[in-house]
């Protein structure tokens, strides 16, 4: 579901999630909605999926819309690393 | 067939694009929307994201997460009211409101809020320095006024743009109940200063029922008023902070929601103000019928023209409640008498307790369904029908 070096975005909010998905496609930015492991949330949220290489073009255009990420978390050799925010507030 | 004149309680027929839209939604997307992680589930999140968007754009709202999707506009207004209010506020509302408005506030003045009513004129209308002044009148600050757009029971369009942008300027929360006015007079929350928007989905907007939006201005998080399931963040004992989630527990009614997107298209689409003329045509028709008829009393401003749709009448001598009665059982003609669930409105108008006979045209009534209720309205008045009745 999830590769290395790919990353997943939380936004503790279904309608924000597929927001965000909607804003990245529009900016043909790909993405995929996926089920938030376990390791990076409880329950049942979704997840926006997409490539490291994209995390910085992913992260001006959500800003942009005013639609920043609660947490973003990078595949790292099979662990989950969180990328963003590097710190909590 | 029955001629439907009773359009300002829900709007019947719908544009066939509506009953295709909730039939194919129920028959091939009818899953939970954004709870799954599945394909079908996203695709009804996704639907229901766009109908979010759709009804912002109609609305001037700037973001489609402040949308929120309730049963029906009563429970949009209680949301915003229960949500919002606390003891010690004062709220300012009219004397031509719906028990949709009425009811919510009479119980919140016993949990300590003071709730102040602005007596509306002989025409229904409110004047925005009667609000202006009430609003001044007490002894701490006011935190909301509350009002509809247009009465149901007389079709008064109400000064929203002036009071909502004193509002505004005063600090002072603006909500407005556009459950009339919506689909036929231009609505949009930041031209007309309004906090929070409530609209049925099933009226002017020619969506189904079961459908209605609250919209909430970006400084408000109005507490909710239902607890629950919202797709995230489960092991949280707390309800979420963010909308629409916060105040949209439980499965949301996408076939409903495809209904009110196709009926928000039809509207935007055939236009408003072409909606509003055709049926201010239709009223102007039977107000000059009206005025022929021995007896016969108008209420409101007097004119189709500023009546939102809407139109009261009164019979001398006659009961409304009987005429209503002869009209359905002799004419299949359906129209609405009675007190329209807005009593402080007759009270206004000086119709209590009996009320009147309302009659509201929907885009697909004709000229012929008018002049078969002036002709049924002739008969029953001038041959004295439906007296045993």
């Amino acid at each position: 579901m999830i590769n290395d070096d790919q990353l997943l975005a939380l936004f503790n909010s279904p309608a924000r999630v597929l927001k965000a998905e909607q804003i990245l496609r529009k900016s043909a930015l790909s993405c995929r909605l996926v089920p938030a492991p376990r390791e990076v949330a409880e329950g049942c949220a979704l997840a926006l999926r997409f490539a490291m290489s994209d995390k910085n073009l992913v992260l001006s255009e959500l800003a942009r819309q005013e639609l920043p990420p609660q947490r973003i978390y990078r595949k790292k050799k099979g662990l989950f690393q969180k990328v963003f925010p590097l710190q909590e507030t | 067939m029955a001629i439907y004149l009773d359009n300002a309680a829900t709007s019947f027929p719908k544009p066939d694009s509506v009953y295709r839209a909730v039939d194919a939604t129920f028959r091939n997307l009818g899953v939970s929307p954004g709870r799954g992680s599945y394909q079908l589930s996203l695709d009804a999140g996704r639907l229901v994201l766009e109908t979010r968007e759709t009804v912002a754009r109609f609305f001037g709202i700037a973001d489609p997460l402040r949308v929120v999707f309730c049963a029906n506009a009563t429970e949009a207004i209680n949301i915003g009211l229960f949500g919002t209010l606390r003891p010690g506020d004062r709220v300012i509302t009219s004397t031509m409101e719906h028990n949709a408005v009425s009811r919510p506030l009479h119980a919140l003045a016993s949990h300590g809020i003071e709730v102040v009513r602005v007596t509306a004129d002989a025409k229904g209308r409110i004047e925005p320095g009667a609000i202006r002044e009430a609003a001044h009148r007490g002894t701490g600050p006011t935190r909301m006024v509350v009002m509809s757009h247009c009465s149901n029971v007389t079709g008064t369009v109400q000064p929203v743009e002036e009071i909502g942008t004193w509002c505004r300027r005063e600090g002072i929360l603006f909500m407005v109940d556009a459950a009339q006015s919506a689909g036929i007079l231009p609505v949009d929350v930041h031209e007309m200063g309004i906090d929070l928007l409530a609209v049925p989905g099933h009226k002017g907007l020619l969506g189904p029922p079961g459908t209605a939006i609250l919209y909430v201005a970006p400084q408000l998080a109005p507490q909710p008023l239902i607890f629950g399931g919202t797709g995230g963040n489960s092991m949280s004992r707390h309800m979420p902070d963010e909308l629409p989630e916060r105040l949209e527990s439980g499965t949301i009614n996408t076939p409903g929601l495809a209904g009110l997107h196709a009926g928000i298209t039809f509207v935007t689409q055939t236009g408003p103000d072409r909606i509003l003329r055709h049926k201010t045509a239709l009223l102007e028709r039977l107000c000059y019928g009206l005025r022929s008829l021995p007896g016969c009393c108008l209420y409101g401003t007097g004119s189709a023209a500023q009546a939102g749709g809407v139109l009261s009448f009164n019979i001398t001598g006659r009961d409304p409640a009987a005429i209503g009665f002869f009209l359905d059982e002799q004419y299949a003609i359906c129209v609405r008498t009675g007190l329209h669930c807005a009593p402080d409105a007759h009270r206004s108008i000086g119709t209590l307790p009996s009320g009147t006979i309302r009659v509201s045209p929907g885009l697909f009534n004709t000229e012929s369904d008018i002049d078969a209720l002036l002709a049924a309205l002739e008969n029953i008045v001038r041959k004295r029908e439906g007296l045993g009745l």
